[in-house]
């Protein structure tokens, strides 16, 4: 089967943030909560690289081996996803991840933190596919409609790659030969 | 031939000087932008601070076993300190000591209004605190999410309400000599008869119980601030008021089933004392030997 994957291409991303927008709009994401977010390096001196960045769907990720109620499970596609009927709030995931990808809505009483929200890969949920459960708390469900995730269809530049593993990793190395740098993708001997 | 400076030659000088200006700077743009960041993909990545980092797959691992150990650490003191204590019950039992005869004003109304007060709001506390860590065997969800809920607004309140009984009882907390004494004999709760026990107006269990409610529950609070708030700290300061929470809140749970078990159980009529404030004058005299009286 398939591994699910992100990547982006530094070289390409141009610090648009179109693909904030269209996470956050296409999926009904309450204000102050990112699942993607771009971030910019030596902004305006020579060396100027933007990444965005959501959760990377790690094998072996920190925030399922963290969660006290394994609310957080992966799919066999490798998409990392959250039960929102288990999950209780308890933000370890949030410490426990290395990109900050776990987000986690502000509540009315003394700011307690609601459940946590994350980057599906545009996959919905646990809750019935296409169903209004599912939209309400996840956001669209892309995959199973044989779409790409919401963030990677609209990039501009085409910086940001989503889909199968092994696809993107090649669209990525025809691009690297062809600009000649002999570089490697972000982390992309790290992260997966 | 004489050499004329005609405006044919002054245009020809100015044409050449332009293009070689012109040149001279397409050259140094050309130049600026093939060196505008020729850094390697790889390099520039690798500067993208916390995010990426090579060693990502450590980034939490004495994160994650901590969090799995805590329910671990947590049943062992709700199961063998009450078991303790029902061993003591039947082995040794309860002091008992006459009712009736002089009974002294132990406990104002203000200071027994607050006690209750935070007596409420510390269960509370101690009870959801409870029920987050053993979640997993809860369901998770609802039901514990109403029980952060609860926790952290007990705690707001409890902060406040715990400084006029800090105040009040202060003075009579300091730890004194004699203390020392009253650990050596554990406090007599360990003899069947009535001898008479070196403390004054509070013994020095009461005393390790105050200083860990108030000032360990200012700790609690403190550590429990930050962690409600998540995105205020540096991830791995967030583990370690995780820890000091944690681990103190063990301690604080010890001592909170002690004294559930000392004011109900073990020294009978205590209860009652804490609701009309009086002691009898014979148990004032026995177990807080020292209070001025």
């Amino acid at each position: 089967m398939a591994r699910m994957r992100f990547l982006c291409d530094i070289e390409r991303c141009i610090d648009c943030n179109g693909c904030v927008v269209a996470c956050k709009e296409g999926n009904g994401v309450p204000v102050g909560i990112n699942r993607r977010r771009v971030v910019t390096i030596n902004e305006g001196r020579p060396g100027e690289r933007s990444l965005s960045i959501s959760c990377m769907h790690c094998s072996n990720a920190p925030c399922i081996a963290v969660c006290p109620v394994k609310a957080i499970y992966q799919r066999e596609d490798g998409i990392v996803l959250v039960n929102k009927d288990i999950c209780i709030g308890c933000g370890y995931c949030f410490i426990a991840c290395p990109f900050g990808a776990p987000q986690f809505p502000k509540g009315d009483t003394f700011g307690k933190r609601g459940v946590m929200d994350k980057c599906t890969f545009c996959a919905g949920g646990p809750a019935p596919t296409f169903s209004e459960k599912e939209r309400r708390l996840y956001g669209q469900n892309r995959i199973a409609e044989g779409k790409v995730p919401l963030c990677a269809a609209m990039c501009s530049t085409k910086a940001l790659l989503a889909g199968d593993g092994d696809k993107i990793s090649q669209i990525f190395q025809e691009r690297v030969a062809r600009r000649g740098t002999g570089a490697k993708a972000p982390g992309w001997s790290v992260a997966y | 031939m004489k050499f004329n400076l005609t405006s044919n030659h002054l245009r020809v000088l100015l044409y050449t000087v332009f293009l070689t200006a012109a040149g001279a700077s397409a050259l140094a743009a050309n130049y600026i932008i093939l060196n505008f960041g020729n850094i390697s993909t790889t390099q520039a990545f690798k500067a993208f601070p916390f995010l990426v980092s090579p060693k990502w797959e450590a980034y939490a691992n004495d994160f994650i076993p901590f969090v799995h150990a805590i329910p671990g650490m947590v049943w062992p003191i709700l199961v063998f300190i009450p078991l303790i204590f029902l061993i003591h019950f039947f082995a040794i039992g309860p002091k008992n000591f006459s009712e009736d005869g002089e009974r002294i004003l132990f406990y104002g109304a203000f200071t027994r209004f607050f006690h209750w007060i935070n007596a409420i709001l510390f269960s509370l506390i101690v009870i959801t605190g409870l029920m987050i860590v053993f979640s997993k065997a809860l369901g998770g969800g609802g039901l514990i999410q109403n029980a952060r809920l609860i926790h952290l607004s007990c705690a707001y309140a409890f902060i406040v309400t715990v400084i006029p009984l800090f105040l009040v009882w202060l003075k009579d907390m300091i730890p004194m000599p004699h203390d020392v004494k009253w650990f050596l004999i554990l406090g007599g709760y360990l003899s069947k008869k009535a001898t008479t026990v070196p403390a004054g107006k509070f013994n020095a269990g009461q005393k390790i119980w105050f200083w860990l409610a108030t000032v360990g529950g200012a700790v609690m609070f403190y550590t429990g601030f930050y962690l409600s708030d998540i995105t205020s700290r540096p991830q791995s300061e967030l583990f370690s008021l995780l820890k000091i929470h944690i681990i103190l809140g063990l301690f604080i749970l010890a001592l909170f089933i002690t004294h559930l078990y000392m004011s109900l159980f073990a020294v009978k009529g205590s209860l009652k004392s804490m609701i009309s404030g009086f002691k009898g004058k014979e148990e004032v005299k026995c177990l807080h030997s020292k209070m001025k009286i």
